[in-house]
């Protein structure tokens, strides 16, 4: 025997993700300014000051080189956020988790319902970077129309290794430690500020095993319209990274939902 | 006769070395309204969340519950599919207003945006809520709040309704008004399923409870029954100190029981004539007489001295 009407699983999913988006949108100003603030003053601090030290990198303008970067960093900050604070707090404090674990919701359902909403934020905050800088003529159109897709890509990623992470801190104050020991050493050695073989050769092995590094090298031939095998490579790297920290998450994080 | 909305048989729960819930077995019929007692760390709230799978019992080979015939194991969908579930905190969505609170949370259960709205509305109304439909949930207050809990677990006309602690800290205006929408509920055919550490809660909504303390089940019966079969009927509580003292010396009649709470005796009899040799010496104005209640029934069992948990 069975309820035959209980919602299909992607209808589940999709209903954690409609939460998030509906909470999300309330605060419209807020929450949808930044992300098209933050390039804005970037483009005026690298255009008004660095630019003029650093003309070009790996044979690019050194604007259009980091802009290219920020379109998928902004992702990784914002799936990063979402999927720590933003979980823990619901989790926690907010008991959101509760009340939605109270309706025809799996922990499975909800855990992906919050991967994919950190991928849908990828997604908008690397259209809005990519907005900015297109209007600026930092980025030429074409390809780079496709960046957001890795926007969604890295915002899968990292809330899947945000979600772990998660799923180990007890305390809201030990994200401090994945932000500034793990994310922020990630933006500057991941080909974002300058190329990754110019790191000293023991570290660039480092740098090739950091997600980072394997986004911001699709997104970059995107815009840059050069296509090499190894991008094939980053793809793998970023299905296999998303779906073993996925599955991680999902199980670690289903401990502390059921208890 | 119906099958019982909700079996349970033999069930354990243990969190490390902490038993939770300890053999613990009862039975639910439709329509009737079951109401758990006991101490704060009695295990009550942990018994309800593994009836809709928010919990996982301890395996244990006797051990079985099912609610609609579903194990909350393997079924958890299909209970929460035909439940509907108030936890103990207020947990809507700040950010929200009272009429996307519900909407959201319709959407859990693929409702339709037309069926969604009907019940809303008919929710607000039936919750005395409707003029507070598009007020922000920082606007109301803790009785509105608890009572918009509620309405978001009954959207999808659910068969059960599972409440942890529905009125703790609300004003008696607002638990009466909750107590009579709830027996409205169960004579609509509602099954009922509460926690609550109101005793006259207790007695006024349900037609059975379980007296559980640290995991066990101590005692279970309709509120009257217990109070017939368990504890003397009359009770005489002393009131002040100086009194006090008097009352522990006096030799007690037969039949007149005395028991102590934080040092103040409280005397307990058949009858008020019984209590007469006590009375006599205390003189007026230090004592109060009153009928045997479900709290006294609940400190006589669980004790009155705090736990480790509380």
């Amino acid at each position: 025997m069975s309820s035959n009407n209980i919602p299909a699983l992607h209808s589940r999913i999709l209903s954690v993700w409609y939460r998030h988006y509906l909470v999300y949108t309330r605060n419209l100003v807020s929450n949808g300014l930044p992300p098209f603030l933050e390039p804005l003053i970037f483009l005026a601090g690298v255009g008004l000051g660095l630019g003029k030290y650093i003309v070009s990198m790996d044979g690019l303008p050194y604007i259009q080189y980091l802009a290219s970067g920020l379109l998928v960093t902004s992702a990784m900050y914002t799936a990063s956020f979402e999927c720590t604070f933003g979980t823990f707090i619901r989790l926690e404090y907010e008991k959101s988790y509760d009340g939605m674990l109270a309706a025809p919701i799996t922990a499975n359902d909800l855990i992906l319902g919050e991967i994919l909403w950190a991928g849908t934020k990828g997604w908008f905050f690397s259209l809005a970077v990519l907005i900015i800088v297109s209007l600026f003529g930092v980025i030429p159109p074409g390809a780079s129309l496709f960046a957001p897709v890795i926007g969604f890509l890295t915002g899968i990623m990292f809330a899947a290794i945000s979600l772990t992470v998660t799923s180990f801190v007890k305390n809201i104050n030990h994200f401090n430690f994945y932000m500034t020991g793990v994310l922020s050493p990630m933006f500057f050695f991941s080909g974002v500020v300058f190329p990754v073989k110019s790191l000293p050769a023991v570290l660039q092995p480092v740098a090739e095993f950091m997600p980072l590094t394997h986004v911001v090298r699709l997104v970059r031939a995107l815009c840059q319209g050069s296509y090499q095998t190894i991008l094939l490579l980053d793809m793998l790297y970023v299905l296999v990274v998303s779906l073993i920290m996925g599955i991680i998450a999902v199980r670690r994080l289903k401990r502390l939902l059921i208890v | 006769m119906n099958e019982p909305v909700i079996q349970i048989d033999n069930v354990f729960k243990s969190y490390g070395s902490l038993r939770a819930v300890h053999d613990l077995s009862l039975s639910v019929p439709q329509s009737t309204c079951f109401g758990f007692l006991g101490p704060n760390g009695a295990g009550k709230t942990t018994m309800m969340k593994m009836i809709y799978g928010k919990s996982l019992r301890d395996h244990h080979p006797e051990s079985r519950i099912r609610v609609f015939g579903f194990d909350p194991g393997t079924q958890e969908l299909d209970i929460k599919f035909l439940s509907g579930v108030v936890p103990q905190e207020d947990n809507l969505d700040d950010e929200l207003n009272v009429w996307q609170n519900l909407y959201v949370y319709a959407k859990f259960y693929g409702m339709q945006k037309k069926t969604i709205q009907r019940r809303i509305d008919e929710l607000l109304g039936f919750f005395e809520l409707s003029a507070k439909t598009k007020s922000k949930i920082r606007e109301l207050s803790g009785g509105m709040k608890r009572r918009l809990v509620i309405a978001r677990a009954l959207l999808h006309t659910p068969r059960l309704l599972i409440l942890d602690e529905p009125t703790t800290g609300l004003d008696p205006q607002v638990r009466h008004l909750i107590w009579e929408k709830l027996r409205q509920l169960k004579k609509e055919g509602l099954t009922i399923l509460l926690t609550t550490h109101y005793m006259e809660e207790a007695f006024q909504l349900c037609d059975q409870i379980l007296i559980m303390d640290k995991g066990r089940k101590i005692l279970q019966g309709p509120p009257a029954g217990l109070l017939r079969e368990h504890i003397e009927p009359f009770v005489m509580e002393v009131q002040d100190i100086e009194s006090a003292e008097v009352a522990r010396t006096v030799e007690l009649p037969k039949h007149v029981r005395r028991d102590c709470s934080h040092g103040r005796p409280l005397f307990y009899a058949a009858s008020f004539e019984a209590m007469e040799p006590v009375t006599r010496i205390l003189g007026h104005g230090t004592y109060y007489l009153r009928q045997s209640n479900l709290e006294d029934l609940f400190l006589k069992l669980t004790g009155r001295a705090l736990n480790e948990l509380q």
